[in-house]
């Protein structure tokens, strides 16, 4: 935390002097107001493609409308200090602020029915309300229709484009490393996972979105008191694919990458003003090329940042010093304990009574029934297509039973959310792995931490006391879980980068993050070398005791699920044929006819 | 009669979405891509059409033959170069690509053939068809007549044909389809061809009714058919000819008896009702997702 306030305030410092030496040179003449004019646009361009790059760099979505929500900005902007009937200089910041709110309304009204849905809709949706914002302005009497708008006050100088600019930015850091950063950049890697890990995504969805189209208004508002004169024609599409083409050039996720386009994209076009007809030609390109050949940016989405840079200049050294790390002290290794038998009246965990689901005709599951105890470790077994996977989905929610109760600890979950079945104690791993895989594993775990932490948007933004109590205690926990795995000295890397049997692993670790009092294990062994097996059966028998939960295993390895459970249940053609101790299980014989064929 | 006027207005043009919306359709059936440069087709349809009638002076079918060729050519290679590389990536890369796409041929035609708009020589003239007082334009008939036999045909094509089957396989999963020999890379161009020949025919159409042609001029028809599809539900081509419909005369209804300026803002309207109420569309189907 040391650390990190000192690189707050040399980035500050750096920023005060920037603005010191800015404001010396207009005062001097030396920039003259042609080029102050191009830095205000710069300034204004920078704000709406880093407001841009959250929705599409972070949260992963495409908006072609971002350029309409400027316009709103800028109008309701424009229409406040034209009426307020106060020294509009006075109130210029709470004008901005009203810029930024009226498009976030707009942005709320698009983003509930667009991004509720899987799928691009918003796309289609943001490209059409550009078009609307465009065509009502131009028919509505209140906003000067096509003439425009005239007579704005010119307000926005320097200072205030430097400070917004500063802030916006300080805010997208912020924001994108706070637990609700970690939220949108989960929902980019797996919208399933981050459910799964109890991130409410359409939430996260809709205000990520939201957030764009403030900062989009407030750059309006400046744009608005820049300009003076509004035409509802620099608010249409065209404007959008502006933005769009900063965004993806900078690369997409990248803040400075985003900046860095920003600036070069606002000076290029002033300095070669004779070959402006082909400007559209060459972004068009500029886009294809981009995504095909260098989709990560010309500057790829490495951050830049002050702090790297000295401590390369002064040491030498590629990468700047690792934070310090409240790290936990070491959890013994034990040797895992034989497990005493679950008491017979050990409290009822789950319980799921005649569930079934139909697709179309067919009928995947029908009536299952399973009890489960606290601590308790079961087997779910079957043939490939038996339904395994599918109790698994209707557990957790992710299919919608088509008959059926699920009870945890005595309370119907059916149709509960999925990130709220998390809440109540169910968390999952996946049969084919999902993990945030661009992401460094110690944020996969971290991001599954989401509801243990309390700090809102504001307080993480603001970097207020409870952030950082709150971050240092998950990050503390989050290497107390990786030390059980193994996996602790990999806490940097990305997900993607880990060998199989460690993502699995780190599957594992996530879903326990959440602290679930019953952990569903979707094929953990699936791929593993015998060697790696054993360590795993090892490691599940740990878990189950130190974490204290109990364990619904999916395996096909028999001897995993032979020498871990402690009941097993066979299912065959959606239909639960078995239930019993691992003895049991082995003698009967519709299990053998399920697995061998014959009667 | 004012209401039978426009309601036959907007079969009219409703043909020309639903004929446009069966390439977004086809494309995002198998892809669930949106294929933004899909309305720029139009457009170069139509261009292709025009050049080969007064610059080239081939008479009004073979213009037409031509700029089913072009078009199919270009809807083929864009997928080539521009999507297809990009299948692994996410989805927003290649949706990144069509709009460069998009931005990419609106351009070229503006360059090529200055951003003005041009007349378009319609050759389907004829008497208009009285029924009962009310005067059918001639161009309406032929139009209505082409989209709905095209559909059958299409129709007849998906379902009973051996590359129709494939491509009604690819669409439902890609990885089994291409494990049972189905050749990917063959059906999917076959869909962008055909999608793109019947955004041809749409634009020759189009042009023929409204004559005016001009680099943009896609933009709009695309937007609106793609919302077609949605409406009549993705994916699934009688939900494309059905939404096309509905939203030619949606729009013209709007047009006759609101405002003409509202009639957008009505369309869109119409999709953001769609995706609240029932997002798989009025005939699709709720997706499962496999996890």
């Amino acid at each position: 935390m040391r650390k990190k306030l000192q690189s707050y305030g040399l980035n500050i410092l750096a920023l005060a002097l920037l603005y010191g030496l800015m404001s010396f040179l207009i005062g001097q003449g030396a920039i003259n107001k042609y080029y102050l004019g191009i830095l205000l646009s710069a300034g204004i361009a920078i704000i709406m493609a880093v407001s841009l790059n959250l929705t599409i760099g972070l949260l992963g979505e495409l908006a072609l409308g971002h350029a309409g929500f400027m316009g709103v900005g800028a109008y309701a902007a424009a229409l406040f200090t034209k009426n307020i009937g106060m020294d509009p200089a006075t109130v210029f910041p709470l004008t901005l602020l009203l810029g930024g709110l009226a498009a976030a309304v707009f942005g709320l009204i698009i983003g509930i029915p667009a991004l509720r849905l899987k799928g691009d809709y918003l796309a289609i949706i943001t490209l059409g309300f550009g078009e609307i914002i465009r065509v009502l302005i131009i028919n509505l009497d209140f906003t000067g229709g096509a003439r425009g708008m005239r007579g704005i006050p010119r307000i926005t100088n320097f200072t205030y484009v430097y400070v917004l600019v500063a802030l916006v930015v300080a805010v997208m850091f912020t924001l994108g490393r706070s637990r609700h950063g970690r939220a949108i950049l989960s929902i980019r890697e797996d919208p399933v996972a981050a459910e799964a890990s109890g991130i409410p995504t359409t939430y996260y969805r809709i205000f990520a979105f939201t957030v764009a189209a403030f900062f989009a208004g407030v750059a309006g508002g400046l744009y608005a008191h820049y300009v003076g004169v509004l035409d509802p024609n620099n608010f249409g599409f065209m404007k959008s694919i502006e933005y769009l083409v900063m965004v993806v050039l900078g690369g997409m996720g990248s803040i400075t990458g985003a900046i860095s386009a920003a600036l070069v994209l606002t000076a290029l076009p002033e300095l070669l003003r004779q070959f402006s007809e082909y400007r559209m030609l060459v972004y068009s390109l500029l886009l294809i090329g981009m995504m095909l050949f260098r989709p990560a940016g010309l500057l790829g989405i490495r951050e830049f940042s002050l702090t790297g840079l000295l401590s390369y200049v002064f040491r030498r050294c590629p990468h700047a010093e690792p934070e310090e790390r409240e790290m936990p002290q070491a959890v013994a290794q034990e040797a895992p304990p034989l497990r005493p038998p679950v008491a017979e009246d050990a409290p009822v965990l789950l319980s799921a009574q005649r569930l079934g689901i139909q697709f179309g005709g067919l009928k995947a599951l029908t009536d299952f029934d399973v009890t489960i105890h606290a601590g308790e470790i079961v087997g779910l077994i079957g043939p490939n297509g038996a339904g395994k996977t599918t109790v698994f989905n209707l557990l957790t929610n992710v299919y919608l039973p088509t008959s059926g109760v699920i009870e945890v600890e005595g309370v119907n979950v059916v149709g509960v959310p999925t990130h709220e079945i998390t809440q109540v104690g169910i968390a999952r791993t996946f049969q084919n792995i999902r993990l945030f895989r661009k992401l460094t594993v110690l944020d996969n775990v971290k991001i599954a931490y989401h509801n243990q932490m309390q700090y809102t948007s504001l307080e993480g933004t603001l970097r207020l006391p409870r952030y950082w109590s709150e971050e240092a205690r998950a990050n503390a926990r989050a290497y107390q879980l990786l030390r059980v795995f193994g996996l602790e000295k990999l806490a940097e890397e990305r997900a993607d980068s880990l060998p199989y049997g460690a993502q699995r692993k780190l599957e594992i670790a996530r879903a326990l993050a959440t602290n679930p009092k019953l952990l569903l294990l979707d094929e953990p062994a699936a791929g593993m070398n015998p060697i790696e097996t054993q360590d795993l059966m090892a490691t599940i028998r740990n878990i189950c005791d130190r974490f204290n939960v109990a364990i619904l295993l999916i395996e096909h390895d028999m001897s995993l699920v032979m020498g871990i459970c402690e009941r097993i249940v066979v299912l065959d053609y959606g239909q639960m044929i078995a239930l019993g101790t691992p003895d049991e299980i082995r003698r009967d014989p519709k299990v053998i006819g399920a697995y061998l064929g014959g009667e | 009669m004012k209401f039978l006027q426009q309601l036959i207005n907007g079969l009219q043009v409703g043909s020309i979405y639903a004929l446009i919306a069966l390439g977004y359709t086809m494309v995002y059936g198998v892809l669930q891509l949106i294929n933004f440069a899909h309305g720029d087709i139009i457009m170069v349809g139509a261009y292709t059409a025009m050049v080969a009638m007064t610059m080239l002076g081939i008479p009004f079918w073979a213009a037409t033959l031509a700029a089913i060729a072009v078009c199919a050519a270009l809807g083929v290679t864009i997928d080539r170069i521009a999507y297809k590389p990009l299948r692994a990536m996410p989805r927003i890369n290649s949706l990144i690509t069509a709009i460069g796409v998009s931005l990419l041929l609106q351009n070229a035609a503006q360059l090529i053939f200055s951003p003005n708009p041009q007349t378009f020589p319609s050759e389907l003239k004829g008497a208009p068809i009285s029924i009962g007082g009310l005067d059918i334009g001639f161009i309406t008939v032929v139009i209505i007549f082409v989209a709905v036999l095209l559909m059958l045909l299409l129709q007849a094509f998906v379902h009973k044909t051996r590359m129709g089957k494939a491509m009604r396989a690819v669409s439902e999963d890609m990885g089994a389809a291409q494990l049972m020999g189905i050749n990917l890379s063959t059906t999917i161009s076959l869909t962008f061809a055909i999608g793109s020949a019947l955004a041809a025919i749409g634009a020759v159409l189009y042009c023929s009714a409204y004559s005016r042609i001009a680099p943009t001029m896609g933009a709009l028809p695309g937007l609106k058919a793609f919302i077609a599809a949605v409406l009549g539900g993705i994916g699934v081509l009688p939900g494309a000819m059905l939404g096309g419909f509905i939203m030619g005369i949606a729009e013209s209804l709007t047009k006759g008896f609101i405002s003409s300026q509202l009639a957008d803002a009505v369309v869109f309207g119409i999709l953001i009702v769609v995706l609240l109420v029932k997002p798989s569309g009025i005939l699709g189907r709720r997706a499962h997702e496999k996890v």
